[in-house]
């Protein structure tokens, strides 16, 4: 077990943190998945609307990779296909019909002794989508080896569903799920746990446990990876989310399909709470629990998370909805505010701020303005990167200088933080997008 | 409140795109802005932001500079009491002393205003707050009866060569006080310059500086016996840190300035690392110029030419005398123009304070040396960072075999 503090950060102390129990809610009878979910994919339908399907059957594939195919999350019938611009899929609705799993494999049948049956296996339930790579988080290309396997179990953003708790019933699986994705590796097994949380998986060897102290972002698997293990250029990392570690281990082991997933309701505008849920969720089946009319809900967390309708549906890598308000308030020279518990900074710069539980709303606080480097992105950017060269670089479109300064070890969920702090109001998550997508399209 | 914001609404309706007054929005935006907050909406991750913006973080920079404004008025109407021979009190002084400040902050803030709204609508960007700094900091560097066409020559000049040319705040290469600072010292350098202009006297009535008593001693001396020797003001260490000097408005009160430097370090808007850094450069400096005083004077190299006074002043009276203190906290900090990485900051500091005592020194012209050494330094930040950062690059080049 390897022990990593994180100093720079921080933890935003947002209200509304669901508390550990489980609220009861009605069962779901849509779900969706969304192919804007996934980075740098040309999804072509296997469906249309009014088509039967069954749990794990393929809904769509990507054009530029077909070995990856995406399954479906609930057996029913495809009550609709929302087109954006361009036939875009926006969405692909399921009406969730009966049961909440389904055997599709005999246990006895079940061969995952070598990395190539593992691979077919995966192959064979459209399981592919639930890995993700480092650089340019996107889906893996199966044929890859990565160099290693790292999930994180210590979720460490803003309103995070709290995985220690939300699994707690799962150590089984979670086991056999962790014991199949080492075979894929030749390199380590890396699993991100914090405090003692998770206590139980450092009796198992081929886990190269880390556990992690610090604020926010040392949850991120592109914070542990800076430290523990670069991403160098050409290398790639697998990723999972640790919510869907049951989901794989109940596949890997007892060849049942089971897309449940215990999500978290939290924010400054909404009771909050925890659900037994699904893997692309409805939202409006919660809006009972809303605390104000005017509000944003967002699919995954506050920092990274997607802006949804309340008739939206969870993002397929997100484990948690947070809501907060829409304010549009406008206070008299509200620059000169003296601070009190209206104000919330990373900054000493209001007198008695709240920085215990304080409501944050969609307001920016502030317009944006020319980037004045006042020190505050590497405040909460704990990698050894210069983000802010980085970013000029970025800007700038030299490929080259961005590879130098190490733009393949970092993802937006890793500057969020920056984001959040920048007085100048910059949004440095899209600036790395960016860079990603140049040196991506470059390819 | 509702009133005014009734007329922002209306008037607003004038400068959005495609109507005719539509350049205008700029100012509009300003003024809206300063009077009620925006309320801009996050639109994407993340969904919630931090309170600080640029309008407080510009307006806290002026916030710690108000202190070196009331004690610059006082000490005006102080030193010219003491050349008039009157008994005015704390409040007379400083109303004396404003009567001299306030004409000389207006001629800056309106040059600096036209320049930046003129180049707000022109470039159709927002106005940058970042000019209120650079205006609240050139009077600070001025001395009391400067003309005032002048500042507002200098602050123009300030603003568009050091800021405006180069793109505008976050683009610029030069700090835009101290370039209008060195521009006014070398185009009307009677004005700025000399025994005549630090503190207001009778005609011809004339006061040298701290710095300019051992830059021209009538012999050779120690600068603490040629201080001590000055019977004109209190040249004592505790009086040259409580300020009755003369010199610039706002230099001369070390605690003041020593409030701002805590002030902007405690919210995070000013580097600690280069104020540190700048006065271990200076110390350094100073330690090695007394060392080779002692030697060339008295020791081993004496050389039989005429011993510089300059190199006898200790690390502390450099501290105390001249505006090091303002220029490492108010200028030398400067986000834009210093360097970007923390590691470059400590040398950025560091050669801040060396080129510092260098220029007092050794250079014969002007014993000040603090706001050329801070301008060669904000020319040299981007180089120190591009070796900083190639370390880094070198370091991840090793890794990837």
């Amino acid at each position: 077990m390897q022990k990593i503090t994180i100093n720079k950060g921080h933890n935003i102390n947002i209200s509304g943190v669901a508390p550990s129990e489980f609220s009861n809610a009605p069962t779901q009878k849509l779900v969706s998945i969304s192919p804007q979910d996934f980075n740098y994919i040309k999804p072509k339908l296997l469906v249309k609307e009014g088509d039967q399907v069954e749990m794990g059957d393929a809904l769509f594939f990507d054009k530029l990779n077909p070995d990856v195919r995406w399954p479906s999350i609930a057996s029913g019938n495809i009550s609709k296909i929302i087109f954006g611009e361009r036939r875009a899929v926006l969405d692909i609705i399921i009406e969730v019909n009966h049961d909440k799993e389904l055997n599709v494999e005999p246990v006895k049948q079940i061969n995952l002794s070598s990395k190539d049956d593992i691979k077919d296996f995966i192959q064979k339930h459209n399981f592919w989508p639930f890995f993700s790579q480092r650089p340019f988080n996107k889906v893996v290309n199966p044929k890859d080896s990565p160099k290693c396997i790292i999930v994180s179990l210590a979720d460490s953003s803003p309103l995070a569903n709290d995985l220690s708790f939300s699994l707690s019933e799962k150590r089984e699986y979670i086991i056999s799920a962790l014991s199949t994705l080492k075979k894929l590796t030749e390199g380590n097994l890396y699993v991100v746990v914090r405090g003692d949380n998770f206590s139980f998986l450092s009796d198992y060897d081929f886990i190269s446990l880390i556990q992690v102290e610090g604020p926010h972002p040392s949850g991120n698997i592109g914070v542990i990876l800076n430290k523990v293990n670069p991403i160098n250029q050409n290398d790639i990392i697998w990723t999972l989310q640790g919510s869907h570690l049951p989901i794989l281990g109940k596949l890997f082991s007892k060849g049942i399909l089971d897309f449940s997933l215990n999500i978290s309701i939290g924010g400054p505008a909404v009771k909050p709470s925890y659900f037994k849920s699904r893997i692309g969720a409805k939202f409006d089946l919660h809006k009972d629990s809303l605390l104000m009319e005017n509000v944003r809900i967002i699919s995954g967390n506050v920092l990274t998370g997607k802006k949804i309708n309340i008739d939206g549906f969870l993002g397929f890598y997100h484990s948690s909805f947070s809501v907060i308000e829409k304010s549009f308030n406008r206070p008299f020279i509200g620059w000169l505010h003296p601070g009190g518990k209206s104000k919330y900074s990373v900054f000493n710069a209001y007198l008695g701020s709240n920085k215990k539980s304080y409501d944050f709303t969609t307001l920016q606080n502030g317009s944006n303005r020319a980037f004045v480097p006042v020190d505050a992105w590497e405040k909460v950017f704990p990698m050894d990167i210069y983000i802010n060269a980085l970013a000029r670089s970025i800007e700038a479109n030299d490929i080259d200088e961005m590879e130098q300064l190490g733009i393949y070890e970092c993802d937006e969920e890793d500057v969020a933080l920056c984001s959040f702090v920048c007085p100048s109001k910059s949004d440095v998550g899209a600036i790395i997008r960016k860079g990603l997508d140049t040196i991506y399209f470059d390819k | 409140m509702n009133f005014l914001r009734k007329i922002f609404e209306e008037t607003g309706k004038y400068v959005e795109e495609g109507k005719p007054l539509s350049w205008a929005y700029p100012l509009w935006e300003a003024a809206d802005t300063i009077f009620f907050s925006t309320n801009k909406q996050t639109s994407k991750g993340p969904h919630i932001r931090d309170n600080m913006d640029i309008k407080r973080t510009m307006f806290f920079v002026v916030i710690a500079l108000i202190p070196c404004y009331a004690f610059g008025a006082y000490n005006i109407g102080y030193l010219n009491a003491l050349a008039m021979d009157l008994e005015r009190g704390l409040i007379g002084n400083t109303i004396f002393g404003l009567g001299y400040v306030i004409p000389i902050l207006i001629a800056t803030f309106v040059a600096g205003a036209i320049c930046e709204l003129t180049f707000a609508i022109i470039r159709k960007h927002e106005v940058n707050e970042g000019f209120l700094v650079s205006c609240a900091l050139i009077p600070l560097t001025m001395p009391p009866d400067v003309p005032l066409w002048q500042v507002f020559i200098g602050t123009s000049f300030g603003i568009i060569i050091g800021k405006e040319i180069f793109g505008g705040v976050g683009t610029n290469i030069f700090n835009p006080a101290l370039t209008s600072r060195a521009f006014m010292y070398f185009a009307f350098p009677t004005k700025i310059s000399g025994d005549k202009v630090w503190a207001v006297g009778p005609d011809g009535y004339s006061g040298a500086t701290a710095l300019a008593i051992p830059a021209n001693p009538t012999e050779y001396d120690t600068a603490s016996n040629l201080f001590a020797a000055n019977n004109q003001f209190d040249f004592s260490m505790i009086n040259m840190f409580w300020g009755l000097i003369p010199g610039s408005i706002g230099e001369t009160n070390k605690l003041f300035i020593l409030f701002g430097a805590f002030f902007l370090i405690y919210c995070g808007i000013a580097s600690w690392r280069i104020m540190v850094s700048s006065t271990l450069g200076l110390v350094f400096t100073a330690l090695l110029f007394n060392l080779l005083n002692y030697l060339t004077v008295d020791g081993i190299l004496q050389s039989g030419g005429t011993p510089n006074a300059m190199l006898t002043i200790t690390p502390l009276q450099h501290i105390l005398i001249g505006s090091f203190l303002f220029g490492t906290v108010f200028m030398a900090t400067e986000p834009v123009t210093s360097s970007h990485t923390n590691t470059g900051r400590w040398i950025y500091g560091f050669l801040i304070g060396v080129l510092t005592v260098i220029i007092r020194s050794i250079n014969p012209a002007y014993p000040e040396g603090v706001f050329l050494a801070i301008l060669i330094m904000n020319m040299f930040a981007p180089l120190i960072d591009y070796y900083v950062v190639q370390a880094n690059i070198k370091m991840r080049l090793s890794r990837n075999v």
